[in-house]
């Protein structure tokens, strides 16, 4: 297999590229202005280690692959088009009151308490560039106040005179009855035609978001809009760059949905938080292939961790609403929890409880922690990381920061260890037991929330500080195995390079499984079937548009469901896609049942109170074929050999143990497959520094894969 | 020869014990122990505890134990609000917390409504001092609690509260809860919360805490019977079952803990948590300037007819003491709804304490155990068991408000501030409850989500947001109507619309609430309600020469099928109370407004209800306003060029709004003057302003002037002392409305027989 994957980030450009039996990682500096030359270069690094030609590569890899976090950092930087949106009349400030809650989304516990202080965010429409038309659909579509055609002419017109330069339509109820948007979209073709100067992109709101829901799915369409031309723009670029270096077949973006497909069936919003979701696609792939079983993937970098969930079985995790950046949106995506805790976190004294505090708050990289002397005076972790001896003050990120651990100790000193009472060295520790109990107690309740036990899990550490703390967060969990992953330092772009061509439809409705008034169990077996027949053929189409032969497409059926008038819908996967009679609208129930009572307890259930869909979705794929990976099992304890001289010895500290520690410490390279390594010691490389707690061992794998395994059964602190 | 009175003998311990022992064996009924519910202070240490702190107390250890309890309680909040079946539930009208084995609340969830925690730790009191040791009831492994009864801990009796103890090895170690607004309760009125109950027993369910659950199961025919008394029975089970399953879960989280670090671990934990934080609570007070602040709020109607209702609030610190008073406040009404226990005031205070004062601090009982409060007895902010209390919102809301507008002055002279210095956020819930049939054949009785989009107090730097949150709670939700249309058989014609000119100006000004029009379309039997007050006198106060809020009325028409003319003729219709008021465009329609305070009333299809949601307060001199700010105002729709001109004093071109800078800096200081022109000396004004009596042509509720020890009662002639309880009884609003006809009837000499 050939192949290349990209994971354009904001600082880098990952590349991975599969040669043959070659697997090559590289990196470079992501060039925002033009794409395409970070892309070239870290592309051309590749070229260099092969001994081939950028055209020679590009001219005979099956495909490329892109994950980007450009439409993130697009949000953030708010930079988008002037938009003008027309909605439903008596529904103008839907956007704008965002629900009231809106002021907190994305926002940590103290950000959504403090009341005085809360704020929504600046808008990405602005509140008189939104307008009411005159119309109405009830619940089921049904026509309640036909369109005013001449009122949405009006509407348009003074939109466009007030500068608009993208229309986004979301009208009440749209999902089930999407005219009234498809005519306002001829009647803008109508004023502004395509062939004319100043012609204007129209979102419709039904064909961005497929659920109820009208505040979700407006702002899904205002995202959409506000990415749909810098991420066309830059997509584009990147392909034609592609075209003019002899690559002739189509370019596959990735999903944050879990898959992929052309640029041409991409939404913008698809893309967001495509970069993490590899992350999480290179999990599942890396559990099927090793083994693993459940998965639980951390990505701890400087100012957050992020926490995926991949079971073994194929049950996807989704966020049917997700919070992107600040905005609450409809898209199915796959789950992801982003915790403010990393090696920026600051430390302080916690004067309530008399203990240390850390995070939320972070110092970012600029002007980072204490110890990188760029002017910042509170402690971190990584402060903290550094006095206890597991980092290299002159080899940090490969050399290119020199920490200095005078400043660290001044700022833990200054903070914390007068109020504490303490010395450095104990605050350091508590620092770091703080860090590592707000991280376990986050993976923790994100795995029992879903009805799973950590115990049953791989814990998967990458990241830049993934393997630094994955021991001390393991730790306080009941997990024993934790996997530093082979390929981490580009890993969202090897997840890339195993996604599948995956497009989802679904359809939000009213459909009652059981009636617990008429106790009626539901038998218009025809809708059903051919709602998800619809469903299935849209999904198809996606597909054989991007020249996916038909034998090769499969599809999923999931149905969002739920009791009585709950919110919460739990999603069943059902294997057989139709149903003929009671047994099988049973065998539905019965499934359901199953996943419910898995999550929230067994017995929860309450079918007395009425069995409904809510939703039903189909998942259409073609599989690709994906990276081999080599055995990474760690070897059986006999079978493994013991590690070489090690490289130096420093002075750590570690929680839970008074004494120091004379710790051996080693260099990755010099660590070969099937060494193992007792700890406490420390195996560092260029971008990261494996720590090994006391009461752990390490053991390298193949591929640079590196495998921590607690001694002892854990004691259960959860 | 008269007889030597034997003066009574004072009883001897031995005989008091005796006494007592027959009193307490022959209790008839175990009412609410004032012993319990006036405090709200933590219980005092218990030698178990002192034990556990004496082994275990390393403050990281506690701490570490303290995180791991809070993330189980965010879990069971995170699964009630996802599992509830109550629309309550699902906007986070939720709390989930561990409790002490004493009862006091140590630890609650992150999210949810505040005020339940400082009201469920009494019913978990009463359990323990009387259910414990009954042989016929007792506590434990396995058993659950139901309760709702205000009267023994609650907002109100739509709240309903599972409660289990968690043992170890026998050992009674802490309790967990959890409570959500439910709604439908089986009163007089759907929905809860009923305005029209004249007594207790016109607010359906009252449960005081009772075993609902054994060995870990619901019993059923206690279910059924609760089942059997309210209009949703599903509801009732649905959420009886979330509840327990979600102390269920944190319940798995604390067995955790004490198998891994102990009981004593645990107790040390929870009890060295309050203690800290009351600690610091008692510290920062203690940064405040000792002074005396007074302010109050005005009650508009007892939401069964128009009255001047007095909150009366003075906050005093000295020390580290912080004491609010209420002495002066209204007396309870005998018969209408509007009274609160003073637990519930107290759950409110907490809250702008945790919400709006130091939102650093965590959410539990310690936070608000230092601080004092005084009421008269059988007042309207500490009413009688006797006195109904189903919309004791209204007063739980506006004793809220005196003391967030007392607080803020204190705020602004205090040296460390934990967050901004504010107006006061608005505080009524303005929304429709509603029940009936649906469209899919269930009988329903709940409320829109609407009431979460209060309008927030401006900020001593900038505007208060629109429609941000309720007072009650953070991150609330106002829904999405595509999924409630699914549900319920009435759309919202108007769902979310700023209301224009609806404001509370200012240097900064307050946000602004919504319109909101309803009309039922599918049902043949659903009506709606409305429980509010404000519609003729504001509930809110300005702050720092910030105005108070508008004042919101409820519109209806009627004789109109709505939805026949946005078929037919939609020309017609229009999208906000304004022009259907004034214009009045359907032919044939009625068209009134009225207070906020309407009870249940079955509507036609295509009849509108109308109201809007409130604005917040504003924040300094409005004549200070950046002119640009209140030309963006008109453009969003937030107000008419009419208002910025004669309040702001801006000028600008009508259509191109562009402001005149120098012709507006020349109307403000015309203004400025004006007002010098307008002003008499303090004395002076104090002189003709003051009266010595309430006037006799308005029903006034509370004390007058500076005296606060005498309460009127309705009419300049009826008072009481605030120590001496009387009965405070209103007519029906029919019997009044009758009387009044009846006297038109004599007075045009057309009085037939009937009424001699």
């Amino acid at each position: 297999m050939k192949r290349v994957s990209v994971d354009i980030g904001g600082t880098f450009t990952d590349c991975f590229v599969v040669w043959g039996q070659q697997y090559i990682e590289t990196k470079a500096l992501t060039t925002h202005h033009n794409l395409a030359m970070g892309f070239n270069e870290a592309l051309g690094k590749a070229c260099d280690t092969l001994g081939l030609g950028l055209e020679e590569i590009l001219g005979e890899v099956d495909s490329v692959r892109y994950a980007t976090t450009l439409g993130t950092n697009a949000l953030i930087e708010h930079k988008g088009p002037k938009i003008g949106m027309l909605v439903t009349a008596g529904y103008e400030a839907t956007v704008p009151l965002s629900r009231a809650r809106g002021y907190g989304e994305g926002l940590d516990n103290l950000g959504q308490q403090d009341m005085p202080n809360a704020q929504r965010p600046d808008p990405l429409v602005e509140p008189h560039m939104i307008y009411g038309v005159r119309e109405r659909l009830d619940f089921q579509g049904n026509m309640v106040m036909k369109l005013d055609e001449e009122d949405v002419r009006r509407q348009l017109r003074e939109l466009v005179d007030r500068g608009a330069q993208i229309i986004v339509v979301a009208l009440v109820n749209s999902v089930v009855n999407p005219a009234h948007e498809q005519r306002i979209e001829e009647i803008v073709l109508e004023e502004y035609p395509s062939h004319l100067l100043g012609a204007i992109p129209v979102i419709l709101s039904h064909q961005v978001a497929g659920r109820k829901g009208e505040y979700v799915r407006a702002t899904s369409a205002i995202v959409d809009g506000y990415l749909h031309s810098t991420m066309y723009h830059a997509l584009s670029a990147l392909e034609q760059n592609l075209r003019a270096h002899r690559y002739e077949k189509p370019m596959l973006v990735i999903h944050n949905s879990g898959g992929m497909a052309q640029l041409n069936s991409t939404d913008a919003l698809q893309t967001i938080h495509s970069g993490p979701v590899s992350g999480i696609g290179a999990s599942e792939h890396l559990s099927l292939q090793a083994e693993l079983g459940n998965v639980v993937a951390t990505d701890m970098g400087g100012t957050s961790y992020d926490i995926g969930i991949v079971v073994e079985g194929g049950i996807k995790h989704y966020d049917f609403n997700p919070v992107i950046d600040r905005w609450l949106v409809s898209v199915p995506m796959v789950h992801l929890v982003t915790l403010g805790a990393g090696g920026g976190s600051i430390a302080s004294y916690d004067r309530m409880y008399k203990t240390v505090k850390c995070g939320p708050e972070s110092a970012g990289s600029d002007p980072g922690p204490a110890c990188y002397d760029r002017g910042g005076m509170r402690p971190t972790v990584t402060d903290a990381d550094l006095l206890l001896g597991y980092l290299d003050a002159e080899n940090y990120a490969g050399g290119s920061i020199p920490l200095n651990p005078r400043r660290a100790k001044a700022a833990v000193e200054d903070a914390l260890c007068d109020e504490l009472d303490c010395d450095v060295i104990e605050a350091a520790k508590l620092i770091r037991e703080k860090v590592d109990d707000n991280m376990a107690n986050g993976l923790f309740t994100e795995l029992r929330a879903r009805g799973y036990d950590p115990k049953d899990f791989t814990m998967l550490a990458y990241g830049g500080n993934g393997p630094l703390h994955c021991c001390g967060i393991a730790q306080n969990l009941s997990i024993d195995k934790i996997l530093a992953p082979p390929l981490s330092s580009v890993f969202s772009a090897v997840g890339a390079g195993n996604m599948h061509q995956l497009h989802i439809h679904e359809q939000s409705l009213y459909m009652v499984l059981y009636d617990s008034n008429t106790r009626h169990i539901f038998d218009d077996y025809d809708r059903f079937n051919a709602i998800v027949s619809d469903l299935k053929e849209k999904g198809t189409q996606d597909l054989l548009r991007q020249g996916v032969p038909l034998d090769q497409i499969q599809h999923d059926l999931e149905l969002d469901m739920r009791y009585g008038n709950q919110l919460v819908q739990t999603t069943a996967v059902i294997p057989s896609h139709e149903v003929h009679g009671p047994a099988d609208v049973l065998a539905i129930i019965s499934q359901f049942s199953n996943d419910y009572g898995k999550r929230f307890g067994e017995g929860s259930q309450a079918p007395e109170a009425g069995i409904r869909i809510n939703t039903i979705r189909v998942a259409a794929y073609a599989k690709h074929e994906t990276v081999k990976f080599e055995d990474i099992k760690p070897l059986p304890k006999p079978e493994r050999k013991a590690p070489p001289a090690p490289q130096s010895h420093r002075t750590c500290h570690f929680v839970g143990f008074d004494q120091a520690f004379d710790t051996p410490v080693w260099a990755r390279k010099d660590i070969a497959p099937g060494v193992e390594i007792e700890g406490p010691a420390i195996v560092a490389s260029e971008v990261t520094t494996f720590l090994v707690n006391p009461g752990w061992t390490y053991v390298a794998a193949k591929q640079d894969a590196s495998w921590f395994l607690r001694n002892e059964a854990p004691v259960t602190r959860h | 020869m008269n007889k030597m009175l034997t003066p009574a003998k004072t009883p001897t311990l031995e005989e008091m014990n005796l006494i007592k022992k027959f009193l307490d064996d022959t209790t008839l009924f175990l009412g609410p122990d004032p012993e319990i519910m006036q405090n709200h202070d933590l219980m005092p240490r218990t030698d178990i505890e002192d034990a556990a702190i004496a082994n275990v107390n390393d403050a990281h250890t506690i701490a570490k134990i303290r995180d791991r309890i809070q993330s189980g309680c965010d879990e069971g909040y995170e699964m009630v609000e996802q599992m509830g079946a109550a629309p309550g539930a699902k906007w986070g009208d939720v709390i989930t917390g561990v409790y002490s084995a004493s009862g006091d609340l140590a630890i609650a969830s992150a999210g949810g409504v505040l005020i339940f925690s400082a009201l469920v730790h009494h019913p978990i009191k009463f359990i323990i001092k009387n259910w414990m040791n009954e042989p016929t009831v007792g506590v434990n492994e396995g058993d659950g609690f139901i309760h709702n009864d205000s009267r023994y801990g609650n907002v109100h009796n739509t709240d309903q509260s599972m409660i289990i103890p968690i043992f170890h090895k026998g050992k009674l170690v802490c309790w967990v809860a959890s409570t959500v607004h439910e709604g439908e309760n089986g009163a007089i009125e759907p929905g809860g919360m009923p305005s029209m109950a004249e007594s207790p027993s016109d607010e359906g369910l009252k449960m005081s805490p009772f075993k609902v659950v054994e060995n870990y199961q619901i019993k059923r025919d206690i279910l059924t019977f609760l089942q059997n008394s309210v209009r949703e029975p599903k509801l009732q089970y649905e959420d009886m079952k979330v509840k327990l399953f979600a102390c269920l879960r944190i319940k798995q989280r604390i067995e955790e803990t004490l198998n891994s670090d102990g009981p004593e671990a645990l107790m040390a934990t929870l009890r060295l948590t309050m203690e800290n934080v009351r600690a610091e609570v008692k510290r920062r007070i203690s940064e405040w300037p000792d002074m005396t602040v007074r302010s109050y709020i005005i009650q508009d109607s007892t939401l069964r007819e128009n009255c001047v209702v007095k909150i009366n609030c003075k906050l005093t610190k000295t020390g580290d003491r912080l004491i609010f008073d209420f002495r002066g406040s209204s007396p309870e009404f005998t018969n209408r709804a509007t009274n609160t226990i003073v637990a519930g005031l107290k759950g409110m205070l907490a809250q702008v304490f945790l919400c709006y004062v130091w939102p650093d601090l965590p959410r539990g009982q310690a936070a608000f155990a230092p601080i004092e409060v005084i009421t008269d007895p059988h007042s309207i902010v500490n009413c009688s068991y006797d006195a109904p209390n189903s919309q004791s919102l209204m007063s739980i809301f506006t004793g809220f408000t005196a003391g967030q507008h007392a607080v803020a002055k204190f705020l602004y002279s205090c040296p460390e501030k934990f967050t901004k210095v504010h107006a006061p956020t608005f505080n009524m819930i303005n929304t429709f409850i509603w029940g009936g049939v649906s469209q899919h054949g269930e009988t329903l009785g709940n409320l829109c989500a609407d009431l979460n989009g209060m309008g927030a107090g401006a900020t001593a730097n900038r505007d208060g947001e629109h429609a941000l949150a309720p007072i009650f709670a953070t991150m609330a939700d106002i829904g999405e109507q595509e999924l409630n249309e699914e549900e319920v058989p009435f759309l919202q014609l108007v769902s979310k619309k700023m209301t224009r000119d609806a404001i509370a100006p200012g240097k900064y000004r307050g946000g602004q609430g919504y319109t909101m029009m309803v009309a039922t379309k599918d049902s043949e039997q659903w009506g709606f309600m409305t429980t509010a007050q404000g519609a003729k006198i504001p509930p809110l106060q300005g702050l720092f020469g910030g105005y108070a809020c508008g004042t919101y009325p409820l519109s209806k028409v009627k004789n109109v099928d709505v939805y026949d003319v946005l078929m037919n003729e939609p020309e017609r219709f229009r999208h906000s109370i304004e022009e259907i008021m004034n214009e009045q465009p359907f032919d044939d329609a009625d068209y009134s407004t009225h207070h906020m305070g309407m009870g249940f009333e079955i509507s036609k299809r295509g009849e509108l209800f109308m109201i809007s949601q409130g604005a917040g307060a504003g924040y300094g001199d409005l004549l200070e306003r950046d002119p640009e700010n209140v030309i963006r105002d008109i453009e969003e729709g937030l107000i008419s060029p009419e208002v910025a001109a004669r309040l702001y004093k801006v000028v600008f071109d009508a259509d191109t709004l562009a402001i005149d800078f120098d012709a507006t800096e020349a109307a403000r200081a015309e203004e400025r003057q004006a007002r010098i022109a307008r002003s008499v000396p303090y004395a002076e004004f104090v002189k003709g302003w003051n009266q010595p009596k309430p006037p006799a042509h308005l029903q006034y509720f509370g004390c007058w002037g500076d005296d606060v020890g005498t309460l009127y009662m309705g009419s300049p002639e009826v008072t009481r002392r605030g120590n001496q309880p009387r009965p405070n009884y209103m007519m029906h609003p029919k019997d009044v409305r009758i009387a009044e006809l009846e006297a038109r009837l004599v007075a045009a000499g057309a009085m037939g027989d009937e009424k001699k």
